[in-house]
């Protein structure tokens, strides 16, 4: 039986899993990728022999990487999938977790889970959004930091989030070449990253670089449109053209589209919380919308409304890979407390990880006022013909005709249901706010109204063969 | 001209994989995806209005990358580390 399962070794799983075995649980950590890191750290395969490196501003990056990569204290798991929890878990919290790795499926009995699953692109639908060669922002992010890959020549970064302006500032280092940043705002400066500086003590490094960032990239002659938003790709095959719209406040298309030659379409409008196994496991959710959308509740101790299971970064709200470090080490230190075993943290321990938190979170909220998508804009890009669900190819005017057949139909279970919106192998993943967001705008009701989708077991596809010859210990 | 490139890093050492029966040059280290990409494959798979797609998030949530590997089918390219000799086939829906 193991203390602790973490699921995800970013920023929030590896603080937790050093502060977990630091105190003396047993902690075993499942994350998909071959190397600790998350998203925001992916490094390149340890066999490429590259130095370790993190971005400006997170000096702890690389160390804990490091620590994570030496520790013989932790059990890893990597390039393993969990496919969620068998059964409720009992009143002493104990629970199995299954994965699947390369030799299949196991499943390990652990007292206590944290859920440490980090954030996906937020997913946007718009014509020609399931084109070959439009990428998410932290998709191509990570082809060229963690593979050495370009995967076009002329690319257009659209969107509304600062991390557009780092993935250009990376691609520009390596030479490519960017047709035009697109941006919905109409006033995002330097000067609005930076404003805030007094206010957040500790960030500088992370500003600074946003900032610098941006002016080089203006330095660079990179054409930069702001106000302006892509109403579509197009192309046979592959994208060869991207329609751009200027946009008023509300970023509503103003007027007619300009074409833009390009092979490549980047999309950057923030970030949603991942809680498939979060749902699957029956936690809680609510939603809040500056946080990311759907994200975990859970109390001060950082527990989910599930017993024995725990929420870190991301998934209790997108705050950034500082806020989930100070979350990581806090919700560790309230397992290592809850469980009884190891050594208790001490009420200045507590007091401290708390302080941190608070410090990381003033921060994490002022990104989040600052760039909170505008999700009705989004939702009006989406044409009658837009497929909402990529994998099903299901299109907007049916799910609508859905919506306005069944008068009776409220939740976004329901509409799932009767139109296969959701049911194909990404599990709602790309279409949940798209398809939930046209019901509540149908039925002039809100997204809480609505409801989300819920986590079916396994939530990543597993063969059945597979299942069936899992070894549970 | 190939859509995809490989940018000069140091790279793992140079095997081959065989992708719908051809060899394919990839180097160790690289995701199926990458090799995939850079071999300028037009679609790892196809939806059910036989739309082609290839990779979208690079990190294992869309399933658009899905490939069958060693006649296992619904493999996550992006996820997935190459092998010499491993047969990658793309999906015709």
């Amino acid at each position: 039986m193991v203390d602790l399962a973490i699921v995800g070794a970013g920023p929030a799983g590896m603080s937790a899993a050093l502060t977990a075995s630091r105190r003396g649980l047993s902690v075993l950590v499942v994350d998909e990728q071959q190397r600790p890191g998350g998203q925001i750290f992916r490094q390149p395969p340890a066999a490429w022999a590259a130095p370790v490196r993190t971005p400006v501003g997170y000096r702890w990056g690389r160390p804990m990487i490091e620590e994570c990569e030496e520790s013989a204290a932790i059990s890893w798991r990597l390039g393993h999938t969990a496919l969620g929890v068998t059964a409720a878990p009992d009143r002493a919290g104990s629970m199995t977790l299954l994965m699947r790795g390369p030799d299949g499926v196991d499943g390990v009995p652990v007292k206590r889970l944290l859920i440490a699953t980090g954030a996906m692109d937020l997913p946007v639908a718009f014509p020609g959004w399931t084109l070959p060669g439009v990428y998410t922002a932290g998709g191509i992010q990570t082809m060229v930091k963690a593979q050495g890959l370009l995967p076009a020549r002329t690319m257009v970064l659209a969107g509304a989030h600062p991390l557009l302006i780092l993935v250009a500032e990376l691609l520009l280092e390596k030479q490519a070449h960017i047709a035009e940043v697109v941006l919905a705002q109409r006033s995002l400066r330097p000067s609005s990253l930076l404003s805030h500086l007094g206010a957040v003590p500790g960030h500088l490094g992370v500003l600074m670089h946003g900032g610098s960032a941006f002016g080089r990239l203006l330095r660079s002659r990179t054409p930069i449109r702001r106000g302006a938003i892509v109403t579509a790709a197009r192309g046979d095959g592959r994208v060869e053209e991207v329609d751009v719209a200027d946009v008023g406040p509300d970023w509503q298309p103003l007027g007619p589209t300009r074409a833009i030659s390009a092979d490549g379409l980047v999309i950057g409008y923030g970030f949603q919380p991942s809680t498939e196994l979060a749902r699957q496991v029956g936690c809680r959710l609510q939603w809040n919308s500056p946080k990311g959308g759907w994200v975990v509740s859970h109390d001060d101790h950082f527990a989910t409304s599930v017993p024995g299971v725990y929420v870190a970064g991301e998934p209790a709200g997108v705050g950034g890979a500082e806020q989930s470090r100070a979350e990581g080490h806090l919700a560790a230190l309230n397992i290592v407390a809850d469980l009884g075993a190891g050594s208790p943290p001490s009420r200045g321990d507590l007091a401290r990880a708390r302080a941190d938190h608070r410090r990381a979170s003033r921060f994490a909220a002022m990104v989040q006022e600052a760039f909170e998508p505008n999700r009705q804009a989004l939702l009006a890009l989406a044409k009658p013909s837009t497929p909402v669900c990529r994998c099903e190819g299901i299109e907007r005017h049916t799910v609508e005709q859905v919506i306005e057949a069944t008068p009776f139909l409220t939740r976004a279970n329901a509409l799932k249901l009767e139109c296969r919106t959701g049911m194909g192998p990404c599990q709602g993943r790309y279409c949940e706010l798209t398809a939930s967001g046209l019901l509540a705008a149908a039925r002039e009701s809100t997204m809480e109204d609505v409801g989300h989708f819920t986590g079916q077991f396994p939530v990543r596809p597993v063969s059945v063969s597979d299942i069936a010859t899992a070894r549970i210990r | 001209m190939p859509h995809s490139s490989r940018l000069p890093c140091p790279r793992g050492s140079q095997l081959t994989i065989v992708v719908d029966g051809s060899p394919v040059i990839a180097y160790g280290g690289e995701t199926v995806a990458t090799a995939l990409l850079v071999h300028g494959v037009a679609a790892f798979h196809r939806a059910p209005d036989s739309s082609p797609r290839l990779p979208f998030c690079n990190m294992g949530t869309c399933l658009e990358c899905q490939v069958s590997v060693e006649d296992q089918p619904l493999q996550r390219a992006c996820l997935i580390p190459v092998r010499a000799g491993m047969r990658v086939n793309t999906v015709e829906d």
